[in-house]
């Protein structure tokens, strides 16, 4: 009688499998270690000191944000640049920072953001993504959305858009009245302009950067 | 083949990740190499069950 | 015990099963209508607006999909069970009893989602009426009756597993339902930090769906065609480790694709890439495995002069090899295309992830489940060989038809915003809504809505059908 062959045994699969996915998971657990300290938000010090963070602290909405291509990465990375007025203050402190980016995230949430936009790319696809939105040239000096407000800063333009959002329609979709605060609508400005100052890795390629590809634009 | 080390902060997975496909290899490969260990182990208990 | 394979009269566990079926088919209903009216919202922008918005369906929409599938599968496990281990489950008076908590807890639930909607910036919303976090936007209040319900369940499992006899279809499951009730913790916690936000909870959806679901749906498979076409357990049960092994080797680490731009450092490109590179593979082999297995039985049967079909249940059957392909498609093919980095950049955050969840969730999970409560019809009326009725067919060919369509439809406006919105207009707001008003864009979205209803109506088919198949003469008794 021929061998029975290994590759028939239930028992080398079972125990195969069992090796594969413990070893997968010991493995995904030390990546979660490794990305976890990745990942934690810096400083305000690190901010003060030009220390490069993936996830800034809350206290980079007193600085310019802007998207610019790095050669040695090959893609955009946001930089950190010199003071910039929030709300008129280029001066929040690390605990007051820390509270208005809290009450914008608990408001991204509370209002249901990401069931019809995305957030770093995930959510719904009905709205705009947000991941960089704080940098659209749209909501910039020259931009239609900020002129269409009335008002003259980017921050300023978009805490009314999220207060009033029928009232300014860009399109036939439009963004419904969730009942947004003028606080919950400054946080939710804060969380948007952090929320641009992470490392995505480049994404959205080209943001913002494209002029004259259609329409003239 | 190999390239500069461009990450924003530097690890041992980033470390292994030298070049295309360097760091997946190297994982399947150790998930893959103790299962010719697991092989030897039931080709043995197969021959002595007869 | 093989004997009561294809019987549920007397079991209490089989019961049960079929309570958990009865609820998760009516939120599969509800799934399809709220996702019809985000369907409609695509059309007419105006549709509901400030009643209930885009939002809101979506909200239900998605969160009623991941529901009726979750009860669809703890009644499946409840209902093979008895079979398996040859003994009444154990615990089950907790069983039903959690069923109602369960029921209970989901109707609040998504009454609060309708009627109330929104709340302030304030811990008490992500408390008392949704966390806004796609797929698990249950509040939190309702994450702790989920866990709750999931320990009893998986007492229940566990119990009956090692009191009666544990088969390796039984052993796969205890491990995987343990994972997949212990996952759900990952989801339970706010966080100021989007990325680490984002970051735990892909563990809990990609490690359900691209891990412990899957694994999941391949136990379910092997224990539907030692039912219902006779296949031997040892060779099924093979290549259920096989699957295991694949399924787990590259779906944990697979994990990884998810954590390409979210602010998680840059070798989880490679990680990512490669690792869910090979999710397809496992799912070609289960598609490949039932083929197989039915031409083998059917065969050795023929052999012996029995050409009569060796099918004992033909629409649970035709769906559980849909869910064989479905899966294949959905999940390996329409994944793989949008899975490696360098397309990601692209397609990440367009329809093409739509067109793939809705393929995939159809293809790898609703198919197989939609044939388990064809199994419990069957086993509830006491039929020896279950036959199609016009609405099984009707009911196959719609929803099948309807899903396909509105894949098709969605992966056409995905190219639009990749192209458009994305490559072209570098994915501003203004180059959102060109991508949005153009023509291939917007026709897609007037078949997506079409093929919606088609779905729908299939679903109507498909109700009709489980509630009256099991009164129809021409079965064999």
């Amino acid at each position: 009688m021929a061998k029975r062959s290994v590759w028939s045994d239930n028992r080398f699969w079972q125990r195969s499998a069992a090796w594969v996915t413990g070893f997968a998971s010991i493995l995904l657990i030390w990546l979660t270690f490794d990305t976890s300290a990745q990942i934690s938000m810096g400083t305000d010090a690190d901010l003060q000191n030009g220390v490069t963070k993936r996830v800034p602290a809350p206290t980079v909405i007193n600085y310019k944000i802007t998207y610019e291509m790095d050669t040695t990465r090959g893609h955009e990375v946001p930089v950190i640049g010199e003071k910039e007025m929030f709300f008129g203050r280029d001066d929040w402190s690390e605990e007051e920072a820390a509270e208005l980016l809290h009450l914008g995230k608990l408001g991204s949430q509370a209002k249901n953001c990401m069931n019809c936009h995305t957030l770093l790319g995930n959510g719904a696809y009905y709205a705009p993504d947000l991941t960089k939105a704080w940098l659209d040239p749209a909501w910039g000096p020259e931009g239609s959305l900020q002129s269409m407000t009335g008002k003259n800063t980017k921050e300023e333009a978009m805490a009314e858009f999220l207060q009033h959002p029928s009232q300014y329609p860009t399109h036939a979709r439009m963004m419904p009245d969730l009942g947004i605060t003028a606080d919950e609508a400054q946080g939710l400005v804060a969380f948007l302009k952090h929320m641009s100052s992470i490392d995505t890795n480049g994404f959205p390629r080209n943001f913002g950067k494209i002029k004259g590809a259609v329409h003239g634009k | 083949m190999f390239e500069p080390f461009v990450d924003v902060v530097p690890s041992f997975f980033g470390w292994l990740n030298q070049g295309p496909l360097t760091l997946t290899i190297f994982l399947h490969t150790v998930i893959i190499l103790p299962m010719f260990w697991i092989y030897k182990q039931e080709k043995a208990r197969i021959e002595r069950e007869g | 015990m093989a004997s009561n394979h294809l019987t549920g009269v007397g079991s209490e566990s089989k019961q049960l099963a079929t309570w958990y079926f009865t609820f998760a088919a009516i939120i599969f209903g509800a799934q399809l209508v709220f996702g019809v009216v985000a369907a409609i919202q695509y059309v007419m922008p105006g549709f509901l607006f400030e009643i209930v918005d885009f939002s809101v369906a979506r909200m239900i929409h998605i969160n009623a999909l991941v529901v009726w599938m979750v009860f669809a599968m703890f009644g499946a496990v409840y209902w093979l069970l008895p079979d398996e281990t040859g003994i009444e489950t154990v615990g089950i008076k907790i069983g039903k009893l959690l069923f109602w908590v369960f029921a209970a807890a989901i109707v609040v639930v998504v009454l609060v989602y309708l009627l109330v909607q929104v709340g302030p910036a304030t811990e008490s919303t992500i408390w008392l009426i949704h966390e806004g976090r796609e797929y698990i936007e249950a509040p939190r209040w309702a994450d702790f009756g989920i866990v709750v319900v999931a320990l009893g369940f998986v007492f229940n499992l566990f119990a009956t597993g090692m009191k009666g006899k544990q088969t390796g279809i039984i052993t796969v499951l205890m491990a995987d339902m343990l994972a997949f009730a212990g996952l759900y913790l990952a989801g339970m916690f706010f966080t100021d930090n989007i990325s680490v936000d984002q970051f735990w909870w892909w563990w809990v959806i990609h490690l359900w769906v691209e891990a412990t679901w899957e694994v999941y749906v391949g136990s379910l498979a092997a224990y539907g065609l030692i039912t219902m076409i006779g296949a031997h357990r040892k060779t099924v049960e093979m290549w259920l480790w096989i699957e295991v092994a694949m399924l787990f080797g590259s779906g944990i680490l697979g994990l990884g694709h998810h954590y390409f731009w979210i602010g998680t450092p840059e070798y989880w490109w490679e990680i990512g890439a490669l690792f869910s590179a090979l999710e397809p593979l496992p799912l070609v082999a289960m598609f490949i495995h039932v083929l197989y297995d039915w031409g083998k039985t059917q065969g050795a049967e023929t052999e012996k002069g029995n050409p009569a079909s060796v099918i004992k249940n033909k629409p649970a059957f035709t769906w559980f090899v849909l869910n064989a392909f479905g899966n294949f498609l959905g999940a390996g093919i329409w994944g793989f295309f949008h899975t490696l980095p360098q397309v990601n950049l692209y397609t990440h955050g367009t329809q093409f992830t739509s067109a793939h969840g809705h393929l995939a969730f159809f293809g790898a999970y609703a198919t197989i489940l939609i044939g388990m409560m064809y199994l419990a019809v069957q086993g509830t009326n006491g039929i020896k060989v279950l036959k199609s009725t016009k609405s099984s067919l009707a009911a196959t060919w719609m929803i099948t038809g309807g899903v396909m369509g509105m894949g098709i439809a969605l992966t056409i406006a995905g190219y639009v915003q990749v192209l458009v919105s994305r490559a072209q207009m570098g994915a501003t707001w203004a180059g959102y809504f060109d991508g949005q008003s153009g023509m291939w864009f917007s026709q897609a979205m007037d078949w997506r809505l079409f093929m919606g209803v088609i779905t729908l109506i299939g679903f109507v088919f498909l109700a009709k059908d489980l509630l009256s198949i099991g009164k129809a003469t021409h079965h064999e008794r």
